[in-house]
This record gives structure tokens, C-alpha cells and sequence, in this order.
């Protein structure tokens, strides 16, 4: 999942306000202070803090955001690691936290959000089955591991139900499907299954995702479809299946089948154009970082199925009155369609497809949602021509790719023993 | 000059250093007319290490006894972390195959370990030359000061852009293969430059060299030229002089400069993602990745293990070299 990738790191933005606006905002505060006595009276709106990975917060998305709603929205993109860390542990510096489903096991129980009342998402019956269910159309699979519907149903009390309910955990944003990445004039063939990755035609030339918990489901995936293990549930293994997998891994390390483990967006990019490896497990916007720098990269498709992540928008517990309402505003507004189309041009889906439509050109809806051609040149978000004409995605249209969500990135019960024997893995 | 030799201090190159008081009587009359209490003059030195230090060093310790919810910690005493990080399944089981293995943990902050060794030998063995040569051979202050910041060159680029920029010279495509190809030693590119331990090593030596350059360099530029003269007048070979008089009386910058990079070494974690492709655990990255994983109390163990270990060794080193003494 395209979790680390940030334009600019831990930056806190002044999303959509002009310096002018913020002067004549601060300035006429301190008037109205200083005349009345009451601070609080004369006062522009008080900005909605979020924070969240690079993925949702993006300079452009908060400042349509403030400029749409009347009041300023200001993201804070943090690090993976940032982010679990303050969502968790600083639930009073934010009001919104545009977090992951994969986290929830932690984040749930830890009572740091509201419940959130779908009678105040207005675009609620518009969001897909996909969360709601597992069942993007009927005749899906639902995915292993942390699929969102395990996840999304909570009591007014912010407590886990089964099924539908009145309250959620968080409202379902944008989302993904990861797989690997591949060069074919490297590979000299299709690579359409998850096996490929231990392949001994690519000894040496092989990266994996150093992230453990992420990791070892592409790895599990490639065990399964060598047929060497079947596993229960990829999304929640027990010790004996990490024990199994990690031996595994730790004796293809020892053939030196790996040539490196990388842990940012950036970095699995250099892999690729250095001609480091030429097969790896990668999230879909380094593709088109890859084949911007003139090398050929093509994103596969497994006949296994692939590995989901989900994004969504959660508020925090600490969060009332009109600060509240604010944060409500925003939420629905990303549902409304604009951001949907934002991340659409770099590869992502969103939960009311309906709504993005209505913001893409046809051309574009065809080749991001549809998976047909590209009927034109097309642009990434910030306008740069990324989509030469005639080009095709790779596994079909969002529905049918959706349908086959094999597990989705996941928190296991056995996390602490699972970073264990990753460690040893790597100092294998 | 005489005086300050007999007394154990001579001035050097980069200027002497003022006699310390030698005795506590004398210190108290000093303080007495200074008229003003010289303690509160560390007054904010004391506050900012027991805002900053202690206090978050304390909470560490005691975050490390208390137990992992899952999704945070709770105040229940336990030992639990301390033995997941010592103990290994099977450990002293006859028969068993981790029966004289140690835990995966102690494993990582060994590698650790040894790495820093290496690479403090390395650094040694190439940057006493360099400061040597800076300190003894070049005359002109002018020269010494200017060849010195040259040393410092790199160091006014961030970081991980000198980890980085070992790919494209040590890659498969890189310069270092390019070269030997191209001086036919070789017909197809090796990868055993990155992504190794060869290319691990290398870099951290190229990042770290110059913190013991400093120190060294500083400790023979104090050296006073006229101890030397004496030597040589006296008839002692070069290697005399170097084993009675250089090489003692640089041991301080020496052991000022391992424990630089020992202590920036055990504490690395950057490096190894970025030149050694993640392929191995040091103690920095367990750290990292079980707060990603919000277990915080197991991060403190690793992080206090991490921490003595650096004592123990910055102890070592001091006691190797009486750096007061000397100095």
C-alpha cells in the first residue's frame, strides 16, 4: 500500500490560506480582542487540523477543501510510523485522522475517535458495498485479513457489532490494490502470479516490501501459489504459519535471492530504474514514477488476486461542538467527488465512484475506473502528462479488479511474535 | 615555554591550554573574588539535560517494566520484555538447534556491535594518516585550516544524500562496474558492491572518517614542535619518536574520536536501509519497528540494552586512555 509516499514529508501546510488572508485573520482577532474584551466574538473560523499519510494529505486536496467549506482545513502528512504514533497517542491534535482499516485492531479499542453517525454523512447510501459488506458487486470474493467491513460497524458507544448499524468507526475514503512491479524486458515474460517473486530465474534480482506486517502477506501469497503451504487466514496467521513462511524466507535470503528490502515509495522506485531488481512487490504509482525516468515497467496482475489497503476518515473523541461540525463538513466533502478525482489521476479508487465520475473528463473516468484505453493524452493531479494515448491498466476495470481482493493489509493477533521472526529474517 | 613543559602543559600550534587550579584552596579564594556564584552559571545547562535527559531517560526506564495492551501501555509491572529480549526458544535445551543461540535481539545489537569495530579500525587506520599528515607536514596554519575544511566538504551535504549517493558509484550499473569492465576485470556487472556488507562497511566509513580526522588532528597539532626537535636531537629514530612522544600524546583525540563514532555507529539505523537494502537488523531498527507497531515498552528494553551497551563500550575506551591525563 502507497502508505509512505510523500511529495513533502512532515510538513505542516496552511492549506488554502493566503498569507494575506491569515494576516488580516490574526490581525483583526487581535482587534477584536483588544477592544471588546471578548476574544472570542468577532473571529474567523478556527481551522480543522488533519493528519495522515502523504497518500490523502496533499497541499492541493486541504486547500480545495478550506476554499469549498469557508474555513481552513490544515493537514500535517506524517511518516507511517509518525502517524500510527500521534493518532494514537495525541488524539487532542487533531480533529480528523485519515488513517487505514489495517490499523482499527489498535485504534478501535483505544476509544481515541467518536463513533461516527452515518445520519450525518449525507452521501452515505451513495458509498459502495465494498466497505460496507466486503462485496464490492455481488459475485465478489470478500477478502482475508482486515477487510474494512470487519471494521466499520460500531455501537453508539464507539463498541464493535456484527452488520449494519446507525454508527462506524470511520467513513471509507480512498483505496487501492497493491501487486508487484516488473520490467519485461528483464523478466522476458508476463508475470502473472504471486510465485514469480521466489523464481530462481530472478535470483539476486528480487525486492521485497520491509514492512512486516505488509511483507509477509505478498511473501505468503507467493508461498501459496507455489503450492508449498496453504495458509487459514494471510490477513491473521498463527505462529505455525509465520514459522513456517519465515523459514522459508530466511533460506531464500540465504541463496541470496533478495537483492535489497525497501521500506519507502522513493526507494522501491531507484530499485527499479538502477536496474537493482526487475520483479517486486510495489504500490501502482511507482509504475508511473518508473516509466517517467524512461524505464519499462509494467504492473502485474495475479491470477491469485491481489493485496488491498483502504484508506478512510475518522474523527477524534476529544472533538465537540462547533469544532465537530467542521470536521463532519469535511469528511462528507471528500465524498463529494473532487478529492476522489484528485487521487483517481494518481491510480487510487474512491467509495462513491457515482461522485467522481461527475469530476473526471470521460477520457479519464474510461482509463482510471473503466480500464479501457486511454482515448487521450492524460494528466496526473498536478498536470503533468503521465497516460500516453493508447495505453491500457493492467487487470481491468475497478470492479473487476476489486472483485478479487485475495487479503487485505492486515494487524494480526501474533503481531509482536510476527516482528520477531521478521527480525530475525533480516539479520538472517 | 620550559615552565609550561615541567608542568605537563605546552603550548602548541592551536594555542596553550590555561593552567587549571591546582588546588581546591586556591579554586575557593577564586570563586570568593569573582563575587558572583559561578554554580548557577550551569543552571540552564542543568535544567535543559533534566527536562530533556533525565526525565525522558527515567520514563524510558520505567516504561520498559510496564505492559503492551496492544494499542498502548498500561501501568502493570512486569519483567515479560525483558525476558522476550534475552530469552530464545530452545535456548540451553540440550539438542536443540538454538541450544548456544542467543535471542534474535542480542543477536542484532552484536552485528551492531561488530560493525562499529570495524569501521572505528577502519577509520583509524585512514584517518590517523590523514590528520597526521595535516598536524605534522603541512607548516603554514593558513594551509592546515584550509586542507581541513576540504575534510569537511561532504559534511556540508545532508546526510542521506552521502548514503545515497553510494548507489549510483557502487551499483550494477554504477561507476565501480563500469570501471572494472571497462579495465576488462570483469565481463558482467557484480552485485556484491551494494546491497552487502563490503558496501556497508564503505559507506559508513566514508560518512564517519572525518569525526575522528578532528580530534586526532587537534591532539598532534598540539603537539609542541619543540619536544620533537629534542627527540631528534637526542639521535631518536622516526619510530622512536613516534611510539615515546606522537603516539601517546595523540591517544586523547584517538580515543575522543572512536567514541564519536562508536556512539553514532551503535545508534545507526539509516545507513543500513539505504546502502545495505534493509538486509540486515541493527538495534535502531528493532527499535523503529516495534514503535511502529505501538509496543512501546519492548522499545524501551532495546532502547536501555542499546544504551548500556554504548556505555559499557565508551567506557572501555576511556579506560584504554586516560583522556584527563593525557590531556
Amino acid at each position: 500500500m502507497a502508505k509512505k509516499r510523500q511529495k513533502t514529508p512532515t510538513s505542516v501546510r496552511k492549506a488554502g490560506l493566503t498569507r494575506r488572508q491569515f494576516v488580516g485573520t490574526a490581525a483583526g482577532t487581535a482587534v477584536a480582542g483588544a477592544i471588546t474584551g471578548f476574544p472570542n466574538i468577532v473571529r474567523a473560523a478556527d481551522p480543522t487540523r488533519t493528519i495522515g499519510l502523504g497518500v490523502s494529505i496533499i497541499n492541493e486536496i486541504q486547500g480545495q477543501a478550506s476554499k469549498d467549506l469557508g474555513f481552513p482545513i490544515r493537514g500535517q502528512a506524517l511518516g507511517y510510523g509518525a502517524m500510527f504514533g500521534k493518532m494514537l497517542n495525541q488524539n487532542d491534535q487533531y480533529e480528523v485522522a485519515e488513517g487505514y482499516y489495517n490499523d482499527f485492531d489498535v485504534m478501535v479499542p483505544a476509544k481515541v475517535w467518536q463513533p461516527i453517525d452515518t445520519k450525518r454523512i449525507k452521501q452515505w447510501d451513495a458509498v459502495t458495498d465494498l466497505c460496507k459488506t466486503g462485496r464490492l458487486t455481488p459475485d465478489s470474493n470478500v477478502g482475508q485479513g482486515d477487510a474494512p467491513f470487519r471494521h466499520l460497524w460500531v455501537d453508539e458507544n464507539g463498541d464493535r457489532v456484527e452488520g449494519p448499524s446507525r454508527y462506524i468507526t470511520a467513513v471509507p475514503g480512498w483505496h487501492n490494490a497493491d501487486s508487484m512491479g516488473y520490467n519485461p524486458e528483464e523478466t522476458g515474460r508476463k508475470i502473472d502470479s504471486w510465485a514469480e517473486l521466489f523464481s530462481d530465474d530472478f535470483k539476486g534480482q528480487v525486492a521485497l516490501l520491509n514492512v512486516p506486517q505488509i511483507g509477509t502477506m505478498d511473501a505468503a501469497m507467493g508461498v501459496e501459489a507455489l503450492g508449498l503451504y496453504k495458509f487459514k487466514d494471510k490477513g491473521n496467521m498463527t505462529r505455525e504459519e509465520i514459522d513456517f513462511l519465515i523459514d522459508f524466507l530466511i533460506k531464500k535470503k540465504k541463496e541470496g535471492h533478495f537483492r535489497a528490502f525497501w521500506e519507502t515509495f522513493g526507494q522501491s522506485v531507484n530499485l527499479m530504474v538502477s536496474g537493482e531488481v526487475v520483479l517486486e512487490s510495489m504500490w501502482s504509482p511507482a509504475v508511473t514514477a518508473i516509466k517517467a525516468e524512461g524505464v519499462p515497467c509494467i504492473y502485474a496482475f495475479p491470477k491469485e488476486g491481489m493485496r488491498g489497503w483502504h484508506g478512510c476518515l475518522s474523527i477524534s473523541a476529544k472533538v465537540t461542538g462547533k469544532a465537530l461540525d467542521q470536521a463532519y463538513k469535511y469528511v462528507n466533502w471528500w465524498l463529494d467527488g473532487w478529492a476522489g478525482a484528485f487521487v483517481a489521476r494518481q491510480g487510487y479508487y474512491m467509495s462513491v465512484p457515482d461522485n467522481v465520475k461527475k469530476f473526471l473528463e470521460p477520457e479519464e473516468w474510461d482509463y482510471w475506473y473503466m480500464g479501457k484505453p486511454a482515448a487521450k493524452e492524460l494528466p496526473d493531479p498536478f498536470d503533468t502528462i503521465i497516460v500516453p494515448e493508447g495505453e491500457i491498466r493492467d487487470g481491468g476495470s475497478y470492479w473487476d479488479r476489486f472483485k478479487n481482493i485475495a487479503v487485505w493489509n492486515s494487524l494480526m493477533d501474533e503481531n509482536d511474535y510476527l516482528v520477531k521472526r521478521w527480525t530475525e529474517f533480516l539479520s538472517a | 615555554m620550559v615552565d609550561q613543559v615541567v608542568n605537563g602543559h605546552h603550548g602548541g600550534l592551536i594555542g596553550s591550554q590555561p593552567t587549571p587550579p591546582t588546588t581546591a584552596g586556591e579554586a575557593k579564594q577564586f570563586r570568593r573574588e569573582a563575587g558572583f556564584p559561578t554554580g548557577w552559571l550551569i543552571a540552564p545547562a542543568a535544567i535543559w539535560l533534566i527536562v530533556f535527559l533525565v526525565i525522558p531517560l527515567i520514563s524510558i526506564v520505567v516504561f520498559s517494566f510496564w505492559t503492551s495492551s496492544g494499542y498502548g501501555m498500561e501501568p502493570d509491572l512486569t519483567l515479560h520484555h525483558y525476558g522476550e529480549y534475552f530469552h530464545n526458544q530452545g535456548f540451553f535445551i540440550p539438542g536443540d538447534d538454538n541450544f548456544l543461540r542467543p535471542s534474535v535481539f542480542i543477536r542484532s545489537l552484536g552485528s551492531t556491535f561488530y560493525f562499529a569495530l570495524v569501521v572505528m579500525v577502519l577509520c583509524l587506520v585512514i584517518g590517523y594518516p590523514i590528520a597526521y599528515f595535516l598536524a605534522m607536514q603541512v607548516k603554514s596554519f593558513k594551509w592546515q585550516l584550509a586542507l581541513f575544511l576540504l575534510c569537511m566538504v561532504p559534511f556540508w551535504t545532508s546526510y542521506l544524500i552521502r548514503a545515497v549517493a553510494w548507489i549510483p558509484m557502487l551499483g550494477r550499473r554504477g561507476l565501480f562496474n563500469k570501471m572494472l569492465m571497462g579495465l576488462d576485470i570483469i565481463d558482467k556487472p557484480i552485485g556484491i558492491l551494494l546491497y552487502s556488507e563490503f558496501g556497508y562497511t564503505m559507506a559508513l566509513v566514508q560518512l564517519y572518517v572525518v569525526l575522528c580526522v578532528g580530534p586526532i588532528f587537534f591532539s598532534l597539532a598540539k603537539i609542541d614542535q619543540a619536544i620533537l626537535e629534542a627527540a631528534r636531537d637526542m639521535g631518536a629514530s622516526i619510530f622512536q619518536i613516534f611510539r615515546e612522544i606522537i603516539g601517546p600524546l595523540s591517544l586523547p583525540g584517538v580515543a575522543i574520536g572512536m567514541i564519536f563514532i562508536f556512539v553514532m555507529i551503535m545508534g545507526e539505523f539509516a545507513t543500513a536501509v539505504v546502502v545495505y537494502g534493509g538486509k540486515t537488523s541493527t538495534t535502531g531498527t528493532v527499535i523503529l519497528n516495534y514503535y511502529a507497531i505501538a509496543n512501546y515498552p519492548f522499545a524501551a528494553v532495546n532502547a536501555l540494552m542499546l544504551m548500556l551497551s554504548m556505555m559499557i563500550g565508551v567506557v572501555v575506551i576511556l579506560k584504554i586512555v586516560d583522556i584527563r591525563k593525557e590531556l
